[in-house]
């Protein structure tokens, strides 16, 4: 069962269970909440082992990470891994951690795979550290992988939709 | 003893860099990184009256392919013309100069800019002007208004370089034995090799000296990128300093050999590339050894290495390779870019494994690029706290490690700060900033590179 993208809507099946609009904004909500509050072992918890997380170039023209160039293209193991290095002290860039204050919204369903829904979302990101206030603008492209009891990524994707990343404004922390 | 040498004093700083071979110590004035007027000398002397790299050619593959992007704050059009020629112009109509081409790239056989509607061709004849008969009845007049070329371009394997400056020497005299270090990079591709889109554009809040400086020094690798060499570790690969060296390559530019540094795909395996990439690095080589023979295949296959090409290029050949490119802003700012360099014609897994491990470390979303860019921008924070200081003698920088084996005529570890040196004197010299030189330098000058089968393995 898939609905066509382009027609997003406020409730998809996946298998034999609903997936409403509603659920994927609440897994989200949770899912900044966890990132604000650096939670970040719990963070993990949200992504399928396998799972990806992404970033493309603020050039991004649909390519994959397969062909092009991206910020993160991480893989399971890298998520890991990058989750491990934050929480180190040792993670120069994010000691002390940047205060993060992310509004997430525009959500939208987008088509119903076998075992996944896509999904997209509006975020905005504001980031403070070191006496500098740095504003992220962008868009998720999830794919969510739908449990029984709950969704998980599958994809986590963000979008950045700035020029370039401005002065100061790297990715050191989960966009 | 001390043979004071003050070329023009910048300011009234006086001398900037502070060299004595009786105290061994190297140092240089904050101000350097801090003052905007120091920063308007380095655009004028260094970005208007030497080479500077614009891009490479495969990022404009196809006739009318073009590129906008700044160099010494100018904005360019970098594109290939109807007839397959490379070419920069300034990005500014010739009728008042608005911006010509407001697109980021594309593909064009005009750019028309809008204000007036004069057209030009991507060759920079000004192919359409509306309402010609205001206007002299003259072919001279037209090409009077061509677009405005860049005064020089030229091109070393693919790489494009442009001069503001119609008298600079000619492009492989300014790199010297730099350019073959470039034809190193470019050799690795069976069928050649190509930029990627997927351009990382950033913008650091430091100096672009700092990047320079950054790139150039093995000794903050540890600390700076503990979490990165414990990831390393943890997938089997233990990172070493030994065997890893420094070359001033002249005139700026500057070289770090690296064996222990990282694996690099293709070349030298490392666990976390996984098996498949075992075996073909194996073929690899192979192919590499036919191809170029063994001496050649080694020096390409078995160090990875990261240049420095006076005053804007960075060629990263590490786990992968990364071409980067400084455009400073301010003082206080660089704007940086970064394309991925791959092998044309490799198989997509290989693509793919290339594309993750070097964004897993390069770039401001890797794992250690962002600690190196925190690195940078709190040396610029930190550095305002010696500003007039009430004993200017804080409001220095040290540069010294390594220079005691430098005397001896030692060949400079890359976890010394003789690459910065090497770098700092070639800058005094451009901005005319001055220098005061204590005591004896070295006699003999350093090879400018490592010889074949040299260090480095
Ligand atoms: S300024 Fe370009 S046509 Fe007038
Ligand atoms: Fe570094």
């Amino acid at each position: 069962m898939s609905t066509t993208v382009g027609s997003p809507r406020g409730v998809v099946k996946v298998e034999s269970r609903e997936v409403t609009r509603a659920e994927v904004e609440d897994f989200l909500y949770r899912e900044a909440q966890l990132l604000d509050e650096w939670r970040l072992d719990e963070w993990l918890t949200l992504i399928e082992p396998g799972g990806r997380l992404e970033v493309p170039t603020t050039d991004w023209a649909g390519w994959d990470a397969t062909t092009a160039g991206y910020f993160v293209a991480d893989d399971y193991e890298l998520i890991q891994a990058r989750v491990k290095r934050l929480k180190s002290r040792k993670a120069h860039a994010e000691n002390p951690h940047s205060r993060t204050h992310r509004m997430i919204s525009n959500v939208l369903l987008l088509e119903a795979g076998a075992e996944t829904v896509w999904i997209s979302a509006n975020f905005l990101i504001h980031r403070y550290r070191d006496g500098g206030a740095y504003t992220y603008v962008g868009r998720y492209e999830h794919v969510l992988k739908v449990d029984p009891d709950g969704l998980r990524f599958r994809l986590r994707r963000a979008v950045p939709v700035m020029e370039s990343m401005d002065p100061g404004a790297r990715l050191s922390f989960i966009l | 003893m001390a043979q004071q040498t003050p070329v023009r004093p910048l300011g009234a700083a006086g001398a900037m860099i502070d060299e004595d071979w009786e105290a061994l110590r190297f140092r240089v004035h904050r101000s350097a990184y801090r003052d905007p007027e120091v920063f308007r000398t380095e655009v004028d002397r260094i970005w208007n009256h030497t080479w500077l790299y614009l891009g490479h050619e495969t990022e404009i593959p196809k006739a009318g392919d073009f590129k906008t992007r700044t160099l010494g704050g100018r904005p360019l059009i970098f594109c290939r013309d109807a007839d397959g020629q490379v070419r920069a112009f300034f990005n500014a109509c010739t009728h008042r100069g608005t911006v010509l081409c407001r697109h980021s790239e594309g593909n064009t056989k005009f750019f028309q800019c809008f204000y007036h509607a004069w057209a030009f061709s991507n060759s920079g004849e000004l192919a359409a002007l509306p309402g010609d008969d205001a206007y002299p009845d003259d072919p001279a007049f037209r090409a009077s208004m061509a677009l405005r070329q860049v005064p020089r371009l030229q091109i070393h394997e693919g790489f494009v370089f442009v001069a503001f400056d119609p008298d600079v020497p000619d492009l492989l005299t300014h790199l010297g034995p730099a350019a073959h270090y470039m034809s190193l990079t470019a050799k690795i591709g069976e069928h050649g090799m190509t930029t990627l889109p997927g351009v990382q554009l950033y913008s650091v809040k430091g100096n672009w000296k700092l990047a320079v400086e950054n790139a150039m020094d093995g000794y903050h690798f540890a600390p700076t990128h503990n979490t990165f060499v414990g990831y390393l570790r943890e997938t089997g690969f233990a990172v070493t300093d030994d065997d890893q060296y420094a070359y001033d390559l002249g005139g700026g530019h500057g070289l770090l050999v690296l064996t222990g540094h990282n694996g690099r795909i293709g070349m030298v395996w490392e666990p976390r590339f996984g098996d498949e990439e075992k075996a073909r690095t194996v073929t690899k080589r192979r192919e590499l050894e036919a191809r170029l023979g063994p001496e050649l295949a080694a020096e390409v296959a078995d160090a990875s290495r990261i240049l420095f090409v006076f005053p804007n290029l960075l060629l990263f050949d590490l786990e992968a390779l990364t071409i980067r490119q400084l455009e400073p802003v301010a003082a206080d700012r660089t704007d940086v870019r970064a394309w991925q360099f791959v092998e044309v014609g490799e198989p997509e897994s290989v693509r793919a494994l290339r594309i993750k491990t070097m964004v897993s470390f390069v770039g401001p979303g890797g794992l250690a690029t962002p600690d190196d860019i925190e690195a940078y921008e709190a040396v610029q924070r930190g550095i305002t706290a010696t500003a007039d200081a009430v004993d200017p003698a804080h409001d220095w920088s040290d540069m010294s490690r390594g220079m005691a084996n430098e005397k001896q005529g030692n060949q400079g570890r890359s976890i010394d700060e003789g690459a910065m040196r090497s770098f700092w004197r070639r800058w005094a010299e451009v901005v005319g900033a001055g220098t005061s030189v204590a005591g004896d330098p070295p006699a003999g000058t350093p090879a400018a590179g490592p010889t074949s089968g040299g260090a480095g393995r």
